[in-house]
């Protein structure tokens, strides 16, 4: 039995390898010097023309593939000769394999074509050029902001320093030709240095084709965040400056609340901490959460309180409140959004200005804010009933909240100019669309001018953030907790802080 | 750092900061544990189907990272509790109150062991009995590994540099393994520990409320009430 199976699978084996020996294989034909010769002298007969011979579809998620795609892509461009005719000139289109793994060697394992997705096909053109997004994400909104979602990858990814602006769909890339329109050569992918300020120079400088600001300028700041998309970084020193004096701010006004008596307790900062932390968690955590919630929602989201005493009143500060509030919302949302989900249509949309619900939603409510300014204006210096007492620091408050929302208003009309968006997109962005049509007819250089209102904005919000915990807007802290506290403590017992 | 309003009925046991800790810890390791293990298993159907319901893969890794980063920055506020309760506060670290493992514990486990099968007298535990000393080091010191092997597969080149590239490859078998046993630790050892003991069933409320029954003050830390009543007298 056993002897019998043994024989039957030496047997079988036996016949394995003689089937093998007859297949004569080209690996085998490798191994052995005399028959390569013989195969390599006999000219081959010219194969007939087999469509799945150039059309095939090798499996680019395996080295494999990857290696067997890219053999038949430098079949031809890393021949010299491998050129392409522009008018009277001669582009060279070559590749050579060690010329692209030195200058990407990140890609080194990637197919041509898991880039170049459409250049497969006969006529062997691209319409798309080289896709990064299919696998990268996009950048969040401190590396490249907004107006940077129309400009390709490669603009500042890519050596080359010539770039334009696509008339088709209004993107910036890179460019074929040179500023002097003599068409240049693409093929070496050799990558720049993005981190490199002069990277961004290529198209941020005066007189650039491209509708860029004629500076670089920094990103927005996480302060940014009240009323736009904002990255979790500093940005511009300033805003670093306006931070800290607001920590500071922050900090005097809980020592100030520290400074009572807490529960009965006077000198230890310990113990005072301890036991209101001690009575808020257990608040919180009581039956009263439900108070807080209602108090929350009725006099601090729908300012009840400020409604009892005058409609009007509440109006006009309704007009600031919840429109900064409903951006502060829209941009918390994008920025949390953008970050758990940057490959989303969505998120890029939310984050894009020019979208037409960014846009829309960002006009109308800084309209909003800016009509309840000019409302509190026109009511403390041109009405001026009995009852309304204005003192410098609301004046401040004002002065400081209106240049801010007026400089936003001005600097996104400069950028519509600059940037030069088409009427059918930027007609979403309504008034700074009308701003930029005004802005049209004084004949400055936009492009230079944009740097400096944009330093102007944001020095203006950074005094504004600085300012928060000082004067008159330190009522946005105090208010809501003075509400919280009458209400668990019973009205107007101050015990706790 | 005993009394309260009414010293008969409860006696503080934690403060404010680290109720806020636990639940910190609560929803992120949560959070965490559905996630990783979502990922890790995400070749089987049923884990796919919920991490498409989740959003995908890269959503999920993205809210991995943000409750490990979280997670970790509760870890580190703890430790700077600790140099805060040394310094200013300057209270001792060691002793009879600390959560440092002592020979005690070992005495307390044998006694323990020696209890459930019917010798002895159960032991008489101090502020934390051993269980509650293992509780808090196991998170304390698999927070550390998952960290470091998590930040080797978060920055691989990073790490590649100082390492070879198979370091890679074990943090993410000690990644995995180490998450196991944290979930299995959490779910069998310290759920039961704590809630399904039979005085305290349905459920130990202390680490939130922060208070505890004089009853069981005595009955479970009585080394540490007899102590407090000393210093009192």
């Amino acid at each position: 039995m056993n002897s019998k199976r043994i024989l039957s699978i030496l047997a079988g084996a036996a016949l394995l390898i003689f089937m093998a020996a007859l297949n004569n294989t080209p690996a085998v034909a490798a191994n052995h010097p005399g028959l390569k010769a013989a195969t390599l002298v006999a000219e081959p007969a010219p194969e007939p023309l087999v469509c799945i011979n150039c059309h095939r579809a090798p499996n680019i998620n395996t080295n494999e593939g990857v290696i067997a795609s890219r053999a038949f892509c430098y079949d031809c461009h890393r021949k010299p000769e491998t050129k392409k005719r522009v008018g009277t000139n001669d582009i060279s289109l070559q590749v050579t394999p060690a010329m692209f793994d030195k200058n990407q060697p990140r890609h080194r394992f990637i197919a041509c074509i898991n880039c170049h997705t459409d250049v497969a096909r006969s006529p062997h053109k691209t319409k798309t050029g080289a896709t990064c997004l299919e696998c990268h994400n996009r950048h969040s909104e401190g590396t490249a902001h907004a107006p940077h979602l129309r400009v390709s990858c490669q603009a500042c990814h890519f050596k080359s320093e010539f770039v334009r602006l696509d008339p088709k769909d209004h993107r910036v890339k890179l460019s074929h030709t040179n500023y002097d329109s003599v068409p240049i050569s693409l093929s070496d992918h050799s990558p720049s240095d993005a981190a490199d300020e002069n990277t961004c120079k290529k198209c941020h400088f005066k007189k650039n084709p491209v509708g860029a600001p004629a500076a670089v300028l920094p990103s927005k700041s996480a302060l940014c965040i009240l009323c736009h998309n904002s990255p979790l970084a500093m940005g511009a020193p300033v805003f670093g400056l306006a931070g800290l004096i607001f920590l500071a701010g922050i900090f005097i006004m809980l020592s100030f609340w520290f400074k009572g008596s807490v529960k009965g307790e006077e000198t230890s900062l310990h113990r005072k901490i301890s036991l209101s932390s001690e009575s808020i968690w257990n608040t919180v955590f009581s039956k009263q959460f439900f108070t807080l919630i209602k108090i929350f929602i009725l006099d601090i989201v729908f300012q009840r309180r400020i409604l009892k005493e005058s409609v009007s009143r509440w109006s006009m500060h309704s007009l600031i409140f919840t429109a900064i509030m409903l951006r502060m919302g829209l941009a918390l949302f994008t920025a949390i959004g953008f970050y758990f989900n940057p490959g989303s249509e969505w998120m890029t949309a939310l984050v894009d200005k020019n979208y037409w619900f960014t846009a829309l939603a960002n006009d109308f409510l800084g309209l909003l804010i800016l009509s309840g300014i000019i409302w509190a204006v026109v009511k403390r210096f041109i009405i001026k009933p009995d009852h309304v007492v204005t003192e410098y620091q609301d004046n401040i408050a004002l002065v400081i909240l209106g240049s801010l929302v007026g400089l936003g208003f001005v600097l996104e009309g400069a950028r519509i100019l600059v940037t030069g968006i088409p009427a059918d997109i930027a007609a979403y962005s309504f008034a700074g669309y009308m701003v930029s049509k005004v802005f049209s007819f004084f004949p400055f250089d936009w492009a230079s001018v944009y740097p400096l209102l944009w330093y102007a904005h944001g020095a203006v919000a950074a005094v504004f953030i600085a300012y928060l915990p000082f004067g008159k807007m330190r009522h946005i802290f105090n208010t809501p907790l003075t509400y919280f506290i009458e209400a668990v403590d019973g009205v107007k017992n101050e015990k706790r802080v | 750092m005993d009394t309260n309003s009414n010293p008969r009925k409860h006696y503080q046991r934690f403060h404010v900061l680290h109720r806020i800790l636990h639940i910190i810890i609560i929803v992120n390791f949560t959070f965490l544990a559905i996630t990783g293990f979502l990922l890790y298993f995400s070749g089987f159907g049923w884990a796919g189907f919920w991490v498409s319901v989740m959003g995908g893969a890269g959503i999920l890794g993205r809210v991995h990272r943000f409750c490990a980063v979280f997670l970790y920055m509760g870890i580190l506020t703890h430790v700077s509790w600790l140099f805060y309760y040394k310094i200013v506060l300057k209270q001792k670290l060691s002793g009879p109150d600390s959560i440092l493992p002592g020979k005690k514990d070992i005495k307390d486990m044998y006694q323990n062991l020696r209890y459930v099968f019917n010798k002895g007298t159960p032991p008489l535990f101090d502020r934390y009995s051993y269980l509650q000393k293992v509780d808090y080091w196991a998170v304390m010191l698999g927070m550390q590994t998952m960290g470091i092997t998590g930040l080797m597969m978060w920055f691989p080149e990073a790490f590649t540099g100082i390492f070879p590239g198979y370091f890679i490859n074990i943090a993410a078998h000690f990644h995995f393994h180490e998450a196991v046993l944290a979930v299995m630790y959490i779910g069998l050892v310290h759920m039961s520990d704590t809630h399904l003991v039979p005085d305290i069933f349905p459920m130990e409320k202390t680490i939130f409320t922060g208070k505890i029954e004089k009853k069981r003050f005595m009955e479970d830390h009585p080394e540490e009430w007899k102590r407090q009543q000393m210093m009192k007298d």
